[in-house]
């Protein structure tokens, strides 16, 4: 449920407009903006709800939280939203009073820093005015005034990391962790802290500039909210761990191997504290996530954050992080990892240009260098301190790939003019390692003012990367990688394919692309029509690897995607919308190329077969498509045709022609049937007298010699100009690239195929036929796989994406398509698109329109970028300054250095007094790691 | 083009080789690259994510090469990166552990891989690492090391008390047992037409020798003339140019070389 509200802190004086959200045990607030003002305390800390005085139509509620702390949150939606919202408060509140929640709080928060910090606070104060109405008292007020006095003695059952015995890293003088620890403390005071704590301004200001090491722990446990996964489950990592005892798994193996080699520059993790801490951590995690298990980098990050927390707080901020903040980064297919160095690399193309050009034209890949960085959240790239602050904020920040996205991107553009001079992968990675071995120095080494001078690198960087993250939305995120889930998904097929393609051995005139798109198609024919049959399995190469094969009936749904005579396309109308149905047809012809095409006699085919077989066809000319044509029909290879092969030829072109209109093609064949057998006959006459009549040659015997084939050929128009090029044309890989595994109905692509199954489509194709048909509008025109002639120009395709066409051809074929008036939508191709529209906007049903026909990656190519047009880098770096974000670091940065000697007050100095005794940290040196 | 011509009138310039080491989590791949590249031996090396790049550069008789190395991770899951970084690539050290008869089935799967995936000229080293921890039993002959489980123990014993810097993760593992006989792996990589050496990244023994017969095996003429099978056309344009440049400079040649 969820209200309007006002917030005000007891002794604040600003106050936030904003929702108040009761999910229980959960009562959250966020200010309007989303970002200024945020709490999430769970209900059990509510120690008391009083109802004020409700003059004026005012409706407010003060919250006296466990330790003390009150809030008044004004309601200002309707009244009676606002009763129903008291009266859930206050069933909610019941219902953990009754589960002995609220007991708990104590106990856990025994555990936390901040109490040792913050456990001198005064006791709630009672409420003096008359007229308030308590909803709910929990008699905590004697608790709360109780706990100060067991508080005193320094809080020592705080949960603390490997870092109170084994040293923090960093210079604790040179990281201010006293006066850090100070502004904490009076933060934590008014703004509560852990399970209640309120996220102001204030606080985001301060985990910019580092957490003080003490708290660290606690802070990111409440900043990641895995301090309510510990909350809720107590003793679950104990009893984990107690119940796997001894047990061992692959996981405890893997991790068993990485144990010394993590942080092994750290000295707990030189003893066998360190290690076993980490031990129990990592294997806990695997069996409390056994389908995950451990990955490598998880042992860096837990012995990274083991440095701050205790194994069980560490336990639970790595369910956090597994589980929501680097979803799928760490799991067996690392699809996380993938998706996510995906969107990285969209969101550099988009903001910086010109970097991503100059990668592409080196053929740089990125992500050898910044997988690493999301893997192990730079903490074996970065100087730990540095590393521990990116953290920091990570936790700290909303939507957290963005944030490191942006880091990284800073860093990339920080770089920029470096990055446009490397060559290749190696002096990238160098390039980046420089970088960030030169966090700790000055960003302005020649400037005078010494306020300038001290800012580093690093903080430089945050600058940028803040502004980044301004720049970048959630939504940016969000549809980034609705983008690219599916590709990632079959991403790790594609290294199967990638690998396939590299495999083959001849690849010819055919680009790589191209045997992408061979490779697609191939095993969407596979998905469409499974290969059966002898040949097909357990099939290996010739050098010993498996390899897939086809048969036969594969291979006819395979050429019916790729050869327009290899199919039947009937483009079908009913007046709601016009799809293209290709049917897959059956001759001795595909039977022939199939044979022809089997290279190594296996009776079944494989990719290369099939790319030496298109290859062999595609890139003809007029004389090699007759000679290529000639031998497809020589079956006993002798050099010349027999009587049969001749009519079996013929039979091949009517075959080819038969969807031609008019009757040009079949006169063509008939005078090529003619003009063979006479030119064959004569010949016969004349090379071999013996045989006397030539009528009564044996049917198998040579008969037409290729010369006499061409000749026959050239002897006519439209056959010469068939074999000229619109054989080779005939062949073509325009269908949508890769059918996604997930996805059945490949086949029709779109978008509509995340929702419709394809029974839907048939079933709807059906219908809407049906009803085409009743109101006369029903109509189904056969679409010629040549279609040169006549008024059928008109219906040419248009020409495909990756054209193969010789240049004049494609000239002539984007001279014919553009004659639009038709109605005929275009096949599938990239020039599909604009039919799109047409078609949904001629859609009046209120059914989803099917439009088979678009290509699923066409649809998702064109989103995005086209809008952005590239930014001019340079323009932005002007701006860098300007912006709202990065003035409040360096306010912030101000503010700190002036707190630091005089922001104080005196009770505040009083305190810090106080606070001389925690114990303060030798110079351990910095721990780098790179 | 024009800019390869630039960068390419810089004399002396190596020839580069990318070679890529790949091999189950643990056997030492890191450490076999620190050893070559630094000549140093870290006892606890982090297990490297995604990848980590190196290079060294070489003499190889007349001809200065610079290995670019890319150093992968071993664990499973991230096998499906690998090829990211094994395109290319121009040589590959396969790598097991003498002391892990499963890191020799995966190092077989990786060779598997990389004829059927990789560029098909590519030079393949099997090393089987970490042979100090077998050191005394490898010198009384391979073929018995199986078997003569109890002496190893004794070996191995005297080898770790000997060598300064061995510590818990030893301890773990303490009889460091040969579970791979030489001769057994050997077999295999003749069989498979690979480079074989039996390697200690902590001693140092055999490590260079890999890098420098890959180095003579190594196609050079092949990449010089741009055929470097799927080589980038861009390096491989660099480096025939600079072929003539090396050939000139070759006795001056001032580039460092560990082989
Ligand atoms: N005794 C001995 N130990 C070695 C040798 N080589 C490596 N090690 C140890 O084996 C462990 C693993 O070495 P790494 O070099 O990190 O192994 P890796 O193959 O790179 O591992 P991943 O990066 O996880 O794939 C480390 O603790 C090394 O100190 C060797 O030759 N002898
Ligand atoms: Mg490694």
């Amino acid at each position: 449920m969820e209200i309007n509200a006002v917030l005000t802190l007891q002794h604040q004086e600003d106050s936030f407009a904003g929702k108040l959200y009761l999910f229980p045990p959960f009562l959250c607030f966020v200010s309007l903006d989303r970002k200024s003002v945020r709490f999430t305390i769970p209900l059990s800390t509510i120690r008391r709800v009083e109802r004020l005085n409700s003059r004026a139509g005012v409706f407010a509620l003060s919250l006296v939280l466990w330790h003390g702390m009150k809030m008044i949150v004004q309601l200002t939606s309707m009244r009676s939203t606002a009763e129903a919202f008291c009266d859930r408060l206050r069933d909610g509140l019941k219902v953990q009073l009754q589960l002995g929640q609220m007991k708990q709080v104590k106990p856990f928060a025994k555990t936390l820093y901040s109490e040792t910090l913050c456990g001198d606070s005064l006791p709630a104060e009672k409420s003096k005015d008359g007229e308030t109405s308590p909803l709910v008292d929990v008699g905590a007020t004697a608790a709360a005034a109780k706990m100060g006095v067991e508080d005193a003695d320094d809080g020592g059952e705080y949960h603390r990391g490997l870092g109170s015995e084994f040293k923090f890293p960093g210079d604790a003088k040179k990281l201010r962790e006293a006066s850090k620890i100070k502004l904490w403390t009076a933060y934590l005071r008014a703004h509560g802290r852990h399970l209640t704590l309120a996220r102001y301004p204030q606080c985001t200001r301060l985990i910019q500039v580092g957490l003080p090491n003490r708290l660290r722990g606690e802070m990111w446990e409440t900043l990641s909210g895995s301090l309510y996964l510990r909350f809720a489950n107590p003793d679950v990592y104990q009893s984990i761990l107690k119940e796997h005892d001894g047990k061992t798994s692959m996981s405890t193996e893997e991790i068993e191997k990485d144990l010394n080699r993590s942080l092994p520059e750290y000295a707990a993790y030189q003893s066998e504290k360190g290690i076993s801490s980490l031990r129990r951590v990592l294997t806990a995690y695997s069996w409390k996530n056994p389908e995950l298990g451990y990955c490598q980098a998880m042992n860096i990050l837990t012995a990274a954050i083991l440095i701050y927390m205790s194994e069980e707080q560490a336990f639970w901020l790595l369910e956090v992080l597994c589980d929501r903040l680097l979803p799928g980064y760490y799991s067996p297919s690392m699809h996380g990892t993938l998706l996510d160095q995906r969107v990285f690399e969209a969101l550099v193309q988009r903001c910086l240009p010109l970097i991503h050009e100059h990668f592409t034209s080196v053929d740089v890949q990125l992500s050898v260098a910044s997988l690493p960085w999301f893997l192990s959240l730079f903490i074996n790239s970065m100087p730990l301190i540095f590393a521990f602050r990116v953290i920091d904020c990570f936790f700290a920040m909303g939507p957290k790939v963005l944030f490191q996205v942006g880091i990284i991107i800073a860093i990339l553009k920080i770089n920029g003019e470096k990055l446009l001079e490397i060559q290749d992968d190696g002096a990238f990675i160098h390039l980046m390692r420089d970088y960030f071995a030169s966090l700790g120095d000055s960003a302005h080494p020649n400037s005078s003012d010494p306020r300038v001078k001290n800012i580093t690198n690093f903080q430089e960087l945050l600058l940028v990367a803040f502004r980044e993250f301004s720049v970048i939305t959630d939504e940016t995120i969000i549809s980034e990688r609705k983008r690219f889930r599916a590709g990632v998904t079959s991403t790790l097929e594609s290294f199967s394919k990638r690998a396939a393609i590299r495999n083959l051995k001849f690849t010819g005139r055919f680009s790589k692309d191209q045997c992408g798109a061979i490779y697609d198609l191939l095993f969407k024919a596979i998905w469409e029509e499974p290969p059966r049959g002898t040949g097909v399995t357990g099939s290996v190469d010739s050098t010993g690897r498996p390899e897939t094969r086809i048969s036969m009936n594969t291979f006819k749904q395979f050429l019916c995607y790729v050869a327009s005579w290899a199919r039947n396309e009937l483009v079908v109308s009913n007046g709601f919308q016009q799809r293209i149905q290709r049917d897959v047809v059956d001759h001795a012809l595909i039977n022939r190329l199939f044979y022809s095409w089997d290279y190594s006699s296996k009776g079944a085919l494989s990719l290369q077969d099939i790319v030496m077989g298109l290859e062999g066809v595609m890139f003809n000319d007029l004389m090699s498509n007759i000679e290529w044509f000639f031998k497809l029909h020589d079956k006993d290879k002798d050099g010349s045709l027999s009587k049969d092969e001749v009519l079996q030829l013929s039979e091949s072109l009517l075959f080819i022609f038969r969807n031609e209109p008019g009757d040009a093609y079949l006169g063509a064949v008939s005078r090529f049937m003619t003009n063979a057998f006479e030119y064959g006959d004569s010949l016969l006459e004349k090379g071999d007298d013996a045989t006397g009549d030539p009528e009564e040659a044996p049917t198998n015997q040579p008969y037409l010699t290729l010369p006499t084939f061409r000749m026959v050929v050239l002897a006519d128009e439209i056959l010469e100009s068939f074999f000229d090029s619109d054989l080779s044309a005939s062949f073509r890989f325009d269908e949508p690239a890769a059918p996604l595994p997930d996805e059945p109905t490949g086949l029709l692509g779109g978008l509509m195929s995340t929702i419709l199954t394809k029974e839907n489509k048939n079933l709807f194709n059906r219908v809407a036929d049906e009803i085409g048909k009743t109101i006369g509008k029903h109509q189904v025109d056969q679409r010629p796989a040549i279609g040169k002639l006549g008024k059928e120009l008109a219906l040419q395709e248009p020409k495909p994406r990756e054209t193969l066409l010789t240049p004049r051809q494609r000239s002539a074929s984007s001279g014919a398509a553009p004659s639009a008036s038709s109605p005929e939508p275009s096949t599938l191709s990239s020039q599909s698109l604009p039919n799109v529209s047409q078609l949904s906007l001629s859609e009046r049903t209120p059914v989803p329109p099917v439009t088979p026909l678009i290509p699923t990656t066409i649809v998702m190519e064109r989103q995005t970028f086209a809008i952005d047009a590239a930014k001019d880098d340079d323009e932005e770096e002007d701006s860098m300054y300007a912006i709202g974000g990065d003035d409040d670091v360096m306010d912030e940065v101000d503010a700190f250095l002036e707190a630091h000697d005089s922001g104080l007050t005196d009770a505040q100095k009083a305190e810090a007094q106080g606070e001389a005794r925690i114990r303060s940290f030798g110079a351990a040196s910095d721990i780098f790691l790179v | 083009m024009a800019d390869n011509a630039e960068t390419s009138a810089v004399p002396d310039k190596p020839i580069q080789v990318k070679l890529v080491l790949l091999g189950e989590a643990a056997v030492g791949k890191s450490s076999i690259v620190l050893r070559f590249v630094s000549n140093e031996f870290q006892a606890n090396k982090e297990p490297t994510i995604g990848a980590a790049f190196l290079t060294q550069k070489c003499r190889l008789e007349d001809r200065v090469l610079r290995y670019e190395i890319w150093d992968t991770a071993g664990q499973e899951r991230f096998h499906s990166l690998a090829p990211m970084y094994y395109r290319n690539a121009q040589a590959a050290v396969v790598v097991y552990d003498v002391t892990k008869a499963t890191s020799l089935e995966k190092a077989k799967s990786w060779v598997k891989e990389l004829q059927r995936q990789a560029n098909p000229n590519i030079v393949i080293a099997l090393a089987g690492n970490k042979v100090d921890l077998v050191t005394a039993s490898s010198a009384a002959g391979a073929s018995g090391a199986a078997a003569s489980n109890g002496d190893d123990d004794e070996d191995e014993a005297d080898d770790a008390t000997a060598t300064p810097g061995e510590d818990a993760g030893e301890a773990e593992n303490p009889e460091g047992l040969r579970q791979v006989p030489k001769d057994e792996a050997q077999a295999y990589a003749t069989e498979a037409g690979l480079l074989f050496f039996e390697t200690s990244a902590k001693t140092g023994e055999g490590i260079v020798e890999i890098f420098t017969e890959i180095a003579k095996k190594i196609p050079i003429d092949h990449i010089l003339n741009g055929r470097g099978g799927a080589s980038r056309s861009a390096a491989a344009g660099a480096a025939a140019a600079d072929a003539v440049n090396l050939q000139n400079n070759a006795p001056k040649g001032k580039s460092p070389c560990s082989c």
